[in-house]
């Protein structure tokens, strides 16, 4: 395996598991209120947060640059204040990846918190339990297996994002370059070796994830 | 004493609860059919929802009073409610369930507290199942168990033994209404049941819906139902009408079928309904006697309303007998194809040798004839 190779590699776990802590972090509370309150601009959310399934990722990169580019909404400011933009770092991977990841999180975790009884969590409140701890003690734990499933999608779908990581992050070896972007590159440039190595690896690790998920399950269930 | 007092008044869409009743010590049973408003009363008495008006008090606390704007977060009313389907938390053992309300006590007290009521209610070696490695018995008690540990002021039990099978919940019946007489905690059960509303209650509200159409205690529920429609939830059969020839505070003299009738009137209550008005009444199959042809002929002195009819129809329940008889008097039967449902034991229809012989005489003691006022 070449460095280029084994730089790709590196890069594209390390995106990946940052973004599933960033769809961790923002996703289950963002499920857990779809799932459960009723509040101003539910809809816009939900719409907002599902969009990046459907639009094709190269659209929904366009709206990553439009906000975050060094001309965008968000990335003007930023630059100014600062000299530096987010757009050809790896963190701009990072964002691509949990904005396309999110979805699949929302989606999973939020039917499994809707499939928890309600009564239990009435039950948690008579014996005591404020909405915030309920959602902790007993309507989180019972989703569990539903939330688990999500984050491993979005493991996955982080690992594997291309389309809107090319738009915000680019293609730049050592560092931007994720395995996928690595594996075009690799075949565009006609290196069949260097990128067969890419796919197998990539194949691998995303077998480990499944497999790895589906113990998680079964203990879980 | 009253130890809990309810007026709720609660708007849905195509439903409005409004009922205010009153009760005691012991067990107060909310019995009625489905719809009719008994779980959206627990949930409104647990704080799990908000009434538009009423007022909501045990034991001098004041849960919620729409007048004052005073609405008591479920949280903070310290009731201890057995749902339907009890509500367990699967992910969690038997003895994390039952200490789940004993939350921000210390250590110490929480594993007393806990070990005593799982003593208590039989649940010992159980401690580190799960739920689903319950049978349906044992999580009813885990469920009452986890709503006793927080030692509330008032106890909810929404249809607790629905969930069961017919032989158990016979059972269960009996050691629920065992365990809730050895707490002593004041209860309110939910159940469209009758048999199991008068095995557990002191007091019997009937609903039907939306109102509370009476509020009595058991016995008194039992023997003088307040009207037509209370007798019907019960499953009251033999439900006639008829019409007064005179009504004293002792008795009411009543047509039926073109027969007189005579039947006690409550004491307590002393109907006295105008001659000629409609009057319903009914009369308790079991309480029907058919009259043995070999000791004579009958005595109208011991005899009392003695009618004469053929059985048109049977039906053998095990242990007893249901018959049919039409009257002998013309014109239309009152039940359909018969007047009168009748229930004997086996024995008694064997000896009679009922099976042969159709045509009988039979009388209906004048306190047997349960007048229901309009």
């Amino acid at each position: 395996m070449t460095t280029e190779a084994l730089d790709a590699l590196v890069l594209s776990v390390r995106v990946a598991v940052v973004a599933t802590l960033l769809n961790a972090t923002l996703g289950i509370p963002l499920a857990y209120l779809l799932a459960r309150r009723a509040f101003r601009g539910r809809a816009i959310v939900d719409l907002a947060v599902t969009l990046p399934l459907v639009l094709p990722p190269t659209v929904t990169g366009y709206y990553l640059i439009v906000l975050l580019g060094r001309r965008g909404w968000l990335g003007q400011p930023l630059y100014a204040a600062t000299g530096w933009s987010v757009a050809f770092t790896w963190y701009a991977a990072v964002i691509a990846a949990t904005v396309m990841a999110l979805p699949l999180l929302v989606r999973t975790a939020r039917a499994a918190i809707e499939s928890v009884d309600r009564e239990l969590e009435k039950a948690a409140y008579t014996l005591g339990r404020s909405e915030w701890r309920t959602a902790l003690e007993v309507t989180l734990p019972l989703a569990r297996n539903g939330i688990v499933a999500g984050l491993v999608l979005a493991f996955a779908r982080a690992l594997g994002e291309f389309g809107a990581t090319l738009m915000l992050a680019g293609n730049i070896p050592g560092k931007t370059t994720t395995v996928p972007l690595a594996i075009y590159t690799a075949v565009q440039t006609g290196e069949m070796g260097e990128a067969l190595v890419l796919v197998l690896a990539l194949t691998a690790l995303s077998c480990a994830v499944l497999v790895l998920a589906g113990r998680l399950g079964a203990r879980a269930a | 004493m009253s130890r809990l007092s309810v007026a709720l008044r609660k708007k849905l869409a195509g439903f409005t609860l409004d009922v205010a009743w009153t009760a005691g010590d012991g067990v107060a049973v909310l019995f009625g059919p489905s719809g009719a408003g008994k779980t959206l009363t627990l949930q409104c008495l647990a704080g799990l929802l908000r009434p538009d008006a009423g007022r909501v008090v045990v034991d001098d606390r004041v849960f919620f009073d729409g007048a004052t704007g005073v609405d008591l977060p479920p949280q903070a009313r310290r009731i201890g409610y057995v749902f339907q389907g009890y509500a367990l938390f699967t992910h969690l053992t038997v003895a994390a369930n039952v200490a789940f309300g004993l939350r921000g006590r210390p250590r110490a007290e929480r594993l007393r507290r806990s070990a005593e009521v799982i003593e208590r209610l039989g649940l010992g070696g159980l401690e580190a199942r799960y739920p689903s490695e319950l049978s349906g018995g044992q999580r009813q008690r885990v469920a009452l168990g986890r709503a006793l540990a927080i030692d509330p002021a008032l106890l909810l039990l929404d249809e607790p033994l629905s969930a069961l099978d017919a032989p158990l919940r016979r059972a269960l019946r009996d050691e629920l209404r065992e365990i809730l007489a050895a707490w002593g905690t004041a209860a309110v059960v939910v159940t469209h049941d009758f048999t199991e509303a008068y095995r557990l209650a002191d007091r019997i509200v009937v609903y039907d819906g939306g109102r509370v159409i009476q509020a009595a205690p058991r016995a008194e529920l039992l023997w003088q139902p307040a009207s037509e429609a209370v007798a019907g939830i019960m499953g009251l059969r033999n439900v006639l009408h008829g019409a007064v020839v005179k009504a004293t505070p002792e008795r009411i003299q009543l047509r039926w079928r073109g027969q007189t009738l005579e039947a006690v009137n409550s004491p307590t209550r002393s109907y006295l309904p105008p001659p000629d008005s409609p009057l319903a009444f009914f009369i308790r199959p079991e309480y029907v006697r058919l009259i043995r042809k070999d000791r004579g002929a009958p005595d109208p002195a011991h005899h009392m309303n003695l009618l004469s009819g053929r059985i048109v129809g049977e039906a053998d329940f095990g242990t007893v007998w249901s018959l049919r008889l039409r009257l002998d008097a013309p014109g239309a039967p009152a039940q359909g194809d018969f007047d009168l449902e009748v229930e004997v034991p086996h024995l008694v229809y064997e000896i009679l040798e009922i099976e042969r012989d159709r045509h009988w005489q039979f009388s209906i003691h004048r306190g047997s004839i349960h007048v229901l006022p309009a």
